[in-house]
């Protein structure tokens, strides 16, 4: 079978550094090159596109964190270094995601705290990183500047900015040369009026990852389905304010009713499954990372993004 | 009285002499930018006498260079200045200063520099650029003077020790410099970037006290070609330098480089919040009230010049409510000055209407109807938690503040509760509505180059594009030409955006080759064309908010109207809700247009189509509400008479009725050109 798509499209999504290594200035063992795409996902003629990358979710405070991922991981949600060691070890991910949970209990204030809890994971794995940070206006500030000097060097991504929250990222960003996650709720005009905004307050293009926001499958995915569609299109017919790599983070699908009530043997099958499936989704609209919180999920996903890539290739 | 300009020049010979005497070489530890205001002008690292001569000549022998450089020989040969001044301030701390500058934790960047006359005004000057949110750099004398008056320095207060002499403000610009090659994207050597990042991104301001030398004097003046102002209380004349009080100079620099402090608490006895808005006041609940008929009252919104008002004035002429009988009807003008850079007059109304949300805000104050039909509450229970009418006045200003911070730097307002002036005041503003509805009554599409597009719907329907001309508003009917403008202004990258309307292609239809090209690229290439003034060919598309729609009918040769009140069939066969959603998500279908009430009103209303005597039916309500302006439109173009003749769901229920009707009452579509 012969299929050779030609949309006739000229744009290219711009290439949004991951890490540094030793060579550029940081202690990563990898650097991620994201985007570079000049047509559909696991459509590319060219070889070097990667597949998407995998983020495995961490935080630093598992209060709220799923119990199906609190079991599954055991002791070490208490611990995010050891538990960023893992991801990379023993779990397989591509790049760690830090949420520094901690910073979103009420009243938060021990921002001399932030500085260890980020070293901590940065001397435990080598894998590139992305941090979220609080979501107070009233401590973001110090927030971020403290993430942001801590991986100075490290080229890590920090999130996540919004329209109406996105000064201090923007600034940690420039002032310690790391990229940004812009999200936006499932709307591509949103999207592009803030990456707009971030480049009025100097964020470069190349420093920003593109959020379209993550429905689960079945409750809504089909809007993020749409908006990644439309956002892509955009960008390869042109339009540079929407021409970024794409994250996708399907936080919810663990908390969904069919995983929620699913029965104790089942469980952790079925939040693997949803993850799985949403993650999948997410590839084939477009991102460029997918985030995952079950160990579980990613060899499901490598063997997809895999077996995808070569058909695709094959279909040439 | 110090001369600057005869100053400056003596200086500048000065500064000329000492830099061929540079002989030792020298260098800042813990930067990554030399000399960084050499660097960032000309991409050149100086470290001695030879590139400082190179550099001082490459800048036009400029007095901000050589004074970096000779302040750099002068600290490598005597060393740094003992604590608290800091001098030269390193890469790290630059980041952290530029981190809160783009966060917005700090507005701007001030130097003050001299010799004070009386620490008083120094101290009261400084803490008014702390209250304000700037980080304020000290040289020279002023020092020693703030410490005297008691004002504590340091990074933590926002106030910097630089060093003991006005001459130390040098490093003021190379931190200017260095954050505009770290936040900035600058370049070192592309001075035309600096010079605009500087002037447009940089917010920063220079207050200079008496006792500067001439060399000092020409360094502070050459920070102007920076786009920094240079403010002066006392001391010294001539120049191009800014004269101001003490008192009010810190106004005047925040102004001259446009840095506004936000405001964020309301200082009022009472609630202020967009929840409050839908709450009315009943009679019983009531403690006064003004105007709805039953006492004069007008509210009027006027533009200022910045400078002839003060913000968050607010004035009450008249008694105040603890003399007002309650449960009664006063007399009420409110009357709000506004002043800003970007404010234009045409504004006005559109600012005016904002009155109605702000007062209705307030948890015990409500407010309905414009202009001089106002009618206005306060409750019993404000009143007895200490509200008064000042309290209005305080809501006013501060909410005009807070939601258009771009537009407006200045809002005073003026409650008038004595009857006399109230109907003194009236008088004037009815001659300004006047004016006003003029101005806008008499604009035409043809007046303008610009139209705006309106894509706030995109978020359900992703390829709807409105396009919005003086003569034809949104078609959701909120939104007229003059919003859309105001809207661009206040958030350029916003929903609102300009569409230069470009050669017209077809004047009848009016379609527009800048308005094509805008379409096609926000309907994200699906809509090639679009015609403002057509129902049947390329008519714009529909979001789903259509007040009502405009839609052919073959059969009479002819144009109907539906509105969305109206719930009954149409003589097309559908109901309002079965063509919304045949025809909204944001498609193009010919022979549908999605439109505001008040188009049908416009000259510019079925043109394409041949004009309004086109249009054969609409339903009786729709008919009802727009009666006398139609007849006075109609009349206005010659058509007297065919008011009448337009059918409405009593006469013409179907398509046979109304062919019927059509013929009956001799309806001129029926002998026009063939509509498809």
């Amino acid at each position: 079978m012969t299929c050779e798509p030609d949309f006739g499209w000229t744009g290219t999504i711009g290439e949004v550094v991951l890490g540094a290594t030793k060579a550029d200035g940081g202690t990563r063992r990898v650097s991620y090159r994201l985007g570079g795409g000049t047509t559909l996902p696991f459509l590319e003629k060219r070889a070097d596109i990667p597949t998407p990358l995998i983020a495995f979710e961490i935080c630093d405070l598992p209060v709220f964190w799923s119990p199906i991922v609190k079991k599954a991981c055991g002791d070490l949600v208490n611990n995010p270094a050891e538990w960023a060691k893992a991801a990379e070890t023993a779990y397989g991910a591509d790049i760690v995601r830090l949420y520094l949970t901690s910073t979103r209990q009420r009243d938060f204030s021990d921002i001399a705290s932030i500085r260890p809890a980020v070293e901590g994971v940065l001397s435990a794995t080598s894998l590139p990183l992305i941090i979220e940070g609080s979501n107070e206006p009233k401590i973001d500030s110090e927030v971020y500047q403290a993430c942001g000097e801590t991986g100075q060097g490290e080229r890590m991504l920090l999130g996540t900015a919004e329209a109406g929250k996105y000064r201090s990222i923007a600034a940690a960003a420039l002032a310690y040369n790391h990229s940004i996650i812009a999200q936006s709720p499932i709307d591509i005009n949103l999207a592009k009026q803030l990456n707009i905004l971030l480049k009025e307050i100097g964020v470069q293009r190349d420093h920003i990852v593109i959020d379209p926001y993550t429905g689960t499958l079945g409750y809504g995915f089909e809007y993020s389905y749409s908006a990644m569609e439309r956002i892509r299109f955009s960008a390869l017919k042109g339009d540079t304010d929407l021409a970024m790599p794409m994250i996708c983070s399907s936080i919810d699908s663990l908390t969904i009713k069919e995983v929620r009530e699913a029965g104790p043997a089942d469980q952790d099958d079925m939040a693997i499954r949803w993850e799985f499936y949403t993650n999948l989704a997410a590839a084939a609209a477009g991102a460029e990372i997918v985030c995952v919180r079950h160990p579980g999920t990613i060899p499901l996903l490598r063997r997809a993004f895999a077996d995808m890539k070569r058909q695709a290739g094959e279909v040439q | 009285m110090t001369d600057v300009e005869s100053a400056k020049k003596h200086g500048e010979e000065l500064l000329r002499t000492k830099i061929p005497q540079i002989r030792q070489s020298f260098s800042y530890e813990d930067t990554a930018y030399h000399l960084p205001i050499s660097y960032a002008l000309t991409g050149v690292a100086v470290h001695d006498g030879k590139t400082a001569m190179e550099v001082f000549g490459k800048t036009g022998n400029n007095p901000i260079v050589a004074s970096e450089c000779i302040l750099a020989e002068q600290t490598a040969i005597s060393g740094r200045e003992p604590a608290p001044y800091t001098g030269f301030i390193d890469d790290t701390v630059i980041r952290k200063l530029g981190y809160s500058l783009v966060d917005g934790s700090i507005l701007g960047l001030a130097l003050v520099v001299g010799t004070p006359r009386s620490e008083g005004s120094a101290a009261a000057i400084c803490r008014e650029l702390q209250e304000k949110y700037m980080l304020t750099f000290l040289a020279g004398p002023v020092i020693p003077a703030l410490s005297g008056a008691g004002v504590k320095l340091g990074l933590e207060y926002r106030l910097i020790p630089l060093g003991s002499t006005p001459f130390y403000g040098i490093h003021f610009v190379d931190i200017v410099a260095r954050v505009a090659m770290t936040f900035g994207g600058v370049t070192p050597g592309d001075t035309h970037r600096l010079l605009a990042y500087a002037a447009e991104r940089a917010k920063a301001i220079v207050i200079v006290f008496p006792g500067l030398s001439d060399e000092e004097i020409a360094l502070v003046d050459g920070m102007r070609v920076l786009g920094i102002p240079i403010l002066s209380p006392e001391g010294y004349e001539g120049g191009t330098w800014i004269y101001a009080a003490p008192d009010d100079i810190v106004r005047r620099g925040l102004e001259e480089k446009g840095i506004r402090v936000n405001v964020t608490a309301i200082p009022i006895p009472m609630g202020c919040s967009p929840a409050f808005e839908g709450k009315s006041i009943r009679k019983e609940e009531m403690y006064v009230e003004f105007g709805g008929g039953r006492s004069p009252a007008f509210e009027l919104l006027k533009m200022r010049q910045p400078g002839e008002i003060e913000d968050g004035k607010v004035t009450v002429i008249g008694p105040e409510i603890d003399s007002l009988k309650e449960g009664s009807a006063n007399p009420l003008g409110i009357v709000i000055e506004v002043a800003g850079r970007t404010m234009k007059k045409d504004y006005e109304p559109v600012l005016e209407r904002r009155i109605h949300n702000f007062v209705n805000y307030g948890e015990g104050s409500w407010h309905v109807a414009q202009r001089d039909l106002i009618w206005v509450r306060l409750s019993k229970e404000a009143v007895a938690k200490g509200v008064k009418i000042e309290h209005i006045g305080k809501l006013l200003a501060s909410k005009f503040r807070m939601d258009f911070p771009q537009l407006l730097d200045a809002v005073a307002v003026t409650l008038i509760t004595d009857e006399a002036k109230v109907l003194a005041a009236k008088k004037e503003a009815e001659r300004i509505y006047d004016e006003r509805d003029a101005r806008i009554r008499g604009m035409k599409d043809a007046d303008v180059e610009t139209y705006y597009s309106c894509t706030l719907c995109q978020t359900f329907a992703p390829n709807h594009v409105c396009v919005i001309t003086p003569e034809r508003l949104a078609l959701c009917g909120a939104i007229s030409w003059l919003d859309g403008k105001i809207a661009y202004e206040m958030s350029p990258s916003g929903a609102n955006q300009p569409i230069e309307k470009g050669t017209c292609i077809n004047a009848l239809t009016g379609e527009f080759e800048g308005v094509n090209k805008f379409v096609k690229k926000a309907s994200h290439g699906e809509i090639e064309r679009c015609s403002l003034y057509s129902v049947m060919e390329y008519p714009m598309t529909c979001c789903g908010c259509f007040e009502a729609i405009a839609l052919m009918l073959p059969e009479v040769n002819g144009i109907m109207v539906v509105n969305r009140e109206y719930k009954g069939m149409t003589p097309s066969g559908m109901t309002f809700s079965t063509l919304a959603g045949t025809i909204g998500g944001g498609a193009q279908t010919p022979g549908f247009a999605g439109i505001s009430k008040n188009f049908v009103l416009s000259d510019r209303f079925l043109q394409g189509e041949g004009g309004i005597e086109r249009l054969v039916w609409m339903p009786a309500v729709l008919k009802e509400e727009l009666k006398v302006r139609l007849e006075a439109k109609l009349k206005e173009q010659g058509l007297e008479g065919l008011f009448p003749k337009i059918a409405d769901e009593t006469t013409a229920a179907t398509i046979e009725d109304l062919m019927a009707f059509l013929e009956r009452v001799g309806h001129p579509a029926l002998g026009m050109k063939p509509l498809v």
